[in-house]
């Protein structure tokens, strides 16, 4: 198919960040064709530009070329270096955008991550902060990253946004330990955050109100906190949102989270939102959707072992089997599902054997 | 599609997840055998062996308008509407082995 044989080739714009995370950490060149060639907007847009230079600047040695119309990149990946870096990030994506992929490389650099973000610190379609600091940091914490913190500076609400954020990630590991978890998430505890920058704290109150009105049938203890920013520190725009989340007595945990718009009413997202972590519980096998491609792809960069997760029939969706396909191209592994035996919710153990990745930084003994 | 006529019953979605010719949506159609338009459920061909050769090359699959339920850009999973998810969970039944603290119907762990 491919003219160059030397690249990995994919088409089009979908999973932009994970295809250039896979191939830092396989150290395989990719070519990216046809990025939104059909669109009246051809080519990257600013965010994955912005993206492109963030990861240029935590690593040593890449090579990123993007043609004129910016509809094809090549990308040749360095070392992950890491070190002490400050992001701007557009307006057009939040904070999280940027932070989701750093989660994948940070344990695998050279030096500790220190980076600063600044920009919008929520929006509908991304992580927000709550999100990355109690839903993709446990997760890393059973690979092995124990020592990652994201401490909010300031929030910023869009559009103006104004936010700032601070990844800090101090445990470097040679490579991610081999994970086992083959029981469906039994919830001991649901906690959360409602937030607001520039707006009345009342709003606060009435979405934790309207979440633990949702809640309270399910017999669970809730713990919403309040979280209100003023001032300086709270961004340009005013703004809101909730975040609910989970947990198990072993530190798992499942998510839900959405902010609220101009015209919102405070009770519907609270509501909403404790309805989406009911549905997001009841679809979720050992992890949650959102976290399902992070544990996958710590588990593919595992020792060359075979480690397994559970995970139910819901949650093989689209965005799954892109994965999956995507982590095949570059790694060339494929995972073997295996139907749970021993009770008949039809779930599935998802057994992975790692590539026996090693941290190019670090010494194996 | 109509293509697929030689269509098995049921679908290993093991092999499924990595044919590349099929795209991801088609993928789960099948095998949750949601398109049950065409005739072609006999129940005859159930164990017959798997084989790309039964499909039309679908090369199209990645040039194709953005599909934003696809695309891991995008963090926030699908959700059912509102009230769809309110007149689910009006009762808490289905859920209930899945909170710690809850008293079971039986004892099925």
């Amino acid at each position: 198919m491919s003219s160059r044989p030397s690249y990995v080739v994919f088409q089009g714009s979908q999973n932009f960040r994970l295809r250039i995370m896979l191939a830092t950490l396989s150290g395989k060149a990719v070519k990216i064709e046809k990025i939104r060639s059909n669109d009246l907007n051809p080519g990257l847009k600013d965010y994955e530009v912005s993206f492109l230079r963030l990861m240029e600047s935590v690593t040593n040695g890449s090579a990123i070329e993007i043609s004129y119309t910016g509809t094809t990149v090549i990308y040749r990946p360095g070392i992950i270096v890491g070190g002490s870096v400050t992001h701007n990030c557009p307006m057009s994506k939040p904070v999280g955008y940027f932070v989701e992929p750093m989660l994948y490389l940070a344990p695998f650099s050279k030096r500790k991550f220190s980076i600063v973000f600044r920009g919008c610190t929520a929006s509908h379609y991304d992580a927000g902060i709550e999100v990355i600091k109690w839903g993709l940091l446990p997760v890393l914490e059973r690979f092995g990253v124990r020592e990652c913190a994201l401490h909010t500076l300031k929030r910023g609400s869009p559009p103006q946004g104004g936010g700032e954020v601070h990844l800090i990630v101090d445990s470097l590991i040679p490579q991610p330990i081999t994970m086992h978890n083959l029981d469906r998430i039994t919830i001991a505890s649901i906690r959360g955050v409602a937030y607001s920058t520039r707006v009345s704290p009342s709003m606060v109150n009435r979405m934790i109100d309207a979440a633990r009105k949702v809640l309270k049938p399910v017999n669970c203890e809730v713990n919403i906190s309040a979280d209100v920013w003023r001032g300086e520190n709270s961004g340009k725009s005013p703004g809101w949102g909730i975040t609910l989340v989970a947990a198990t007595k072993k530190g798992w945990c499942v998510f839900a989270e959405d902010i609220g718009d101009a015209g919102d009413v405070p009770e519907d997202i609270g509501t909403k939102v404790a309805y989406q972590l009911l549905e997001e519980i009841s679809i979720s096998g050992a992890v949650g959707r959102n976290q399902l491609p992070l544990a996958i792809v710590y588990m593919i960069i595992g020792k060359e072992d075979i480690g397994r997760l559970r995970i139910t029939r819901d949650q093989i969706d689209e965005k799954f089997i892109h994965l999956l396909r995507d982590i095949k191209s570059i790694f060339g592994s494929e995972i073997y599902l295996k139907p749970v035996d021993d009770d008949d919710t039809g779930d599935l153990i998802a057994m992975v054997k790692g590539v026996g990745f090693t941290n190019t930084s670090k010494k194996i003994a | 599609l109509k293509g697929s006529q030689n269509r098995r019953r049921k679908w290993d979605i093991g092999k499924l997840i990595y044919m590349d010719n099929i795209p991801p949506r088609e993928c789960l159609k099948r095998w949750r055998n949601e398109d049950v338009g065409d005739e072609e459920e006999e129940g005859s061909d159930i164990e017959q062996d798997e084989g790309e050769g039964f499909f039309k090359k679908n090369d199209g699959s990645f040039s194709k308008a953005h599909d934003y339920e696809g695309d891991l850009e995008r963090f926030s999973p699908y959700f059912d509407k509102i009230e769809k998810l309110m007149e689910k969970w009006s009762s808490l039944d289905s859920l209930k082995d899945r909170f710690i603290g809850v008293p079971k119907p039986e004892d099925s762990k």
